[in-house]
């Protein structure tokens, strides 16, 4: 499985290097901004997409409209990692279409297991 | 024409105009109302709240006028506002300030002027009540005396509008607040948490004993930090009214069951037995809500109670409600702390803090949910005896009988 994760925080990114690719065996693409993603989203085709809500710039809202918008990447999964632990905002997000929503600070060592389940694989 | 003069003070008048933000608002009945007064009062068929700006004179209020504004340059209330009492003009054609004037020469062809000045509290004239009419006249002094008055209802109703919008404005920075620190807190902790839990895991490689008995720490201590973050979050969002309870009917032995769930490893831990007496009441609740209030009640009976001790939990219709009951037979409180403890951060003594890991909001939680299901919680304790928590909600007899 290979996941692009598209997060501006590097500490979270690495974190999530470890958890999915360390632990879950994942191939892990890092993505430090939206423009950034959605460059990656298009050349690397990743399994699914990590995507943060609250970035500086394009937010991860805007990203994800993006993504569905291309036609090379609106097939791909996006489960979205989020700050706001709020039942409304998880609904919210998933009403913009996203596969799933992983709650910011995650477990590390079952966020491959929680995205997989997510993913249903 | 003249053309009326400015203050040397200009920009500071514009300044406390501008402090009110009232400007090209929506019409407000309470303003409304006292222009109809003042026409009444006056006799004349214009009357205006009139809010004289850099440019223009602009009508949080107006009466027999179809213009919601009109240049500064040719307006009365701009002299006006140079006075400290009513300013008068009795005729305008024979007056040579506004003879020219083309609210004189065109409609609303105005003759009779008198404007009272709108000033604020630290001293400005704002702009002016004003009444008109087409035909040349005067005030009597008792109509002077009462368009005095109502100028000062005038700034009277400006400065509650003004307190009511501050005090809004602080409620919604209050609240940004709150979720704004909870999610530049929780961006950091993500990496906290996560960088220790993978290395107490042992994935990232081996640690001695003493490395990992410090990690763990540091890691049970970041949850338990998210959990309080959390926590907080979640009873400025109640204590708000922030929250909607999806209210209806649930079988509250489904509510226990699942409250039970979620103590029951703790209760484990513990060494201490929960007795559940099965119930037949359907409750009117919230179910996600009224389990988190049932399992903070039974963690906190097993936190209390004494190694080997049991806890029971019970339900029984009280007065057209359901009243069900968390009980314990552990250390008990003091009736002086009874009322304090659904305070928020009341712990019952000050060790707690440190020696039972609570956030210091459960029980303020509770109240808040339970009391947004229009129920009541209380407690009743006897020192070194046990305690019972209560609460009350509706029964589902009880809220279709409402209903109906």
């Amino acid at each position: 499985m290979k996941v692009l994760i598209i997060d501006d925080e590097q500490d979270v990114r690495y974190i999530v290097q470890m958890s999915l690719g360390r632990i879950g065996q994942m191939t892990v693409v890092e993505a430090a901004s939206g423009e950034e993603g959605i460059a990656l989203a298009r050349s690397e085709q990743p399994t699914f997409i990590l995507l943060d809500m609250m970035m500086p710039g394009m937010d991860g809202a805007a990203v994800f409209r993006a993504l569905r918008a291309l036609p090379e990447t609106a097939h791909i999964p996006v489960v979205f990692l989020t700050a706001k632990a709020m039942l409304s905002e998880i609904q919210r997000l998933k009403d913009l279409g996203a596969k799933g929503v992983v709650v910011k600070p995650f477990d590390p060592l079952t966020l491959a297991r929680e995205i997989k389940a997510i993913l249903g694989v | 024409m003249i053309v009326p003069s400015v203050d040397a003070t200009e920009h500071q008048r514009l300044a406390a105009l501008e402090r009110y933000g009232i400007l090209d608002t929506s019409p407000e009945d309470g303003f409304d109302e006292l222009v109809r007064l003042a026409a009444a009062i006056c006799g004349t068929p214009i009357a205006l709240i009139s809010l004289v700006d850099a440019t223009r004179q602009w009508f949080k209020a107006r009466l027999g006028l179809e213009a919601s504004e009109t240049p500064r340059t040719a307006s009365f209330c701009a002299y006006a506002i140079h006075e400290s009492t009513v300013f008068v003009v009795p005729d305008a054609t024979k007056d040579p300030r506004f003879a020219a004037n083309p609210l004189v020469v065109g409609e609303p062809r105005i003759r009779f002027y008198a404007g009272a000045p709108l000033t604020s509290p630290d001293g400005y004239n704002l702009g002016t009540l004003c009444v008109i009419d087409s035909t040349p006249r005067s005030l009597s002094d008792d109509q002077r005396t009462a368009l005095t008055a109502i100028a000062r209802q005038v700034i009277a109703q400006l400065e509650l509008r003004r307190h009511v919008s501050e005090r809004e404005e602080v409620d919604r920075l209050k609240k940004d607040f709150v979720s704004t620190v909870s999610h530049e807190l929780r961006t950091p902790l993500t990496s906290i948490r996560g960088s220790l839990g993978l290395l107490a895991s042992g994935v990232m490689g081996d640690l001695t004993a003493e490395a990992r008995q410090l990690v763990t720490v540091a890691e049970r201590n970041s949850i338990r930090l998210i959990t309080l973050i959390n926590a907080i979050l979640d009873f400025e969002k109640l204590e708000n009214g922030n929250v909607e309870m999806a209210l209806r009917p649930v079988p509250l032995q489904r509510i226990f069951d699942r409250a039970l769930d979620s103590v029951s490893a703790f209760a484990e831990q513990e060494g201490v037995r929960i007795d559940v007496q099965r119930t037949g009441a359907v409750v009117v609740a919230d179910e996600t809500r009224l389990i988190q209030v049932v399992a903070n009640l039974l963690s906190n009976a097993v936190k209390y109670s004494h190694r080997g001790g049991a806890v029971t939990m019970r339900a029984r219709p009280l007065d057209g409600q359901v009243e069900a009951q968390v009980i314990d037979r552990g250390r008990g409180i003091a009736a002086d702390k009874q009322e304090k403890i659904f305070d928020r951060f009341h712990q019952v003594d000050s060790s707690d803090a440190r020696t039972q890991s609570g956030t210091g909001l459960g029980l303020a939680i509770c109240k808040a949910i339970i009391e947004q299901h229009g129920g009541t919680i209380g407690v009743e304790s006897v020192e070194g005896e046990g305690s019972t928590f209560s609460f009350r909600v509706a029964n589902t007899a009880e809220a279709v009988r409402e209903i109906a």
